[in-house]
């Protein structure tokens, strides 16, 4: 089903509470927080092999993952948070899908990755507290609202996988099922 | 025209014995093309339904190396549902009593499948 990338950041800013002042304030602090981002990176990763069940999805590929993991959260400060923006963090749920991920792993990282930039910002900006307050809200915000969406495409893309897995078993074509489905609603 | 003559082949299918108490041609996606159903009874479903079972059952026929499929046979403490390919594109279904006498059914259905192929 197609989504809509506008529909979708607003109603995801509803509920992350990202006001405008907020996302003015991420953009103001990437020139600080961006250039150590890939220590959080690397901490992240670190953390994360200390983890046995993530040890499958890391072997082999560790470099690439970091540098995809380092864009991502270089995004979080300097994009403009719209439909762009969701329609880019959508791919990321539907990507962890792709690649057999456990839910819990998107929710579990962007707690490890929260930490870590929390560490950093209050390393930073600590000696002002309204402008570390402030900047800590706005990271708390995007963070929540990247997760939101990515998990809403993690859903979203796990129920068209098990769709598919079942049409293929059963021999039902998409028509069929399509019908099937209309006839109960 | 063409759905006249289905329906036609569908009245006379319920005619053969009193224990037939609906039929249907569908379509393989689940579509009904002609029915001859008790009031009440909804179309959309039962077509959809059929095509589903007939499709799942053509699956278990083959996973379970039971040959190519001949038709679907539910019981029910209410009746039987009988569904069965009227040619490649559509399955004839049937709903027939408790107590019916299936072997005459079996072999009314299959005439009336073959009819219905040929008009498809």
């Amino acid at each position: 089903m197609a989504q809509n990338f506008n529909e979708l950041i607003m109603y995801s800013k509803t509920f992350s509470g990202l006001t405008p002042e907020l996302e003015v304030c991420l953009k103001d602090i990437a020139p600080v927080i961006t250039p150590h981002l890939k220590q959080v990176t690397d901490s992240f990763y670190e953390q994360l092999a200390t983890i046995p069940a993530a040890e499958k999805y890391l072997a082999g590929r560790i470099e690439h993952l970091k540098a995809a993991h380092l864009k991502w959260m270089i995004n979080l400060f300097e994009l403009d948070v719209d439909a762009q923006f969701a329609e880019g963090m959508y791919k990321v749920g539907d990507i962890h899908v792709k690649v057999n991920l456990p839910v819990e792993f998107m929710a579990g990282a962007m707690t490890l990755i929260n930490t870590e930039i929390i560490k950093l910002v209050i390393d930073k900006m600590g000696s002002d507290l309204d402008k570390c307050s402030k900047a800590l809200q706005a990271i708390n915000a995007v963070t929540g609202l990247a997760l939101m969406i990515m998990q809403q495409s993690y859903q979203e893309s796990s129920i068209a996988e098990e769709l598919e897995k079942f049409l293929k078993i059963s021999g039902m074509s998409r028509t069929l099922f399509t019908n099937l489905a209309k006839a109960y609603n | 025209m063409r759905a006249d003559m289905l329906t036609s082949v569908l009245t006379e299918l319920n005619g053969t014995s009193g224990d037939i108490e609906a039929s249907g041609v569908i379509s393989t996606d689940g579509l009904m093309i002609a029915s001859v159903l008790p009031a009440g009874m909804d179309e959309d479903r039962v077509g959809a339904m059929s095509a589903a079972m007939l499709s799942l059952g053509d699956r278990t026929a083959q996973e379970l190396a039971r040959g190519a499929l001949e038709q679907v046979l539910i019981k029910g403490d209410k009746g039987y549902v009988l569904m069965t390919y009227a040619g490649a594109e559509s399955v004839l279904t049937v709903l027939a009593k408790p107590n019916a006498k299936l072997g005459l059914i079996f072999l009314d259905v299959k005439r009336a499948a073959a009819s219905i192929a040929e008009l498809l």
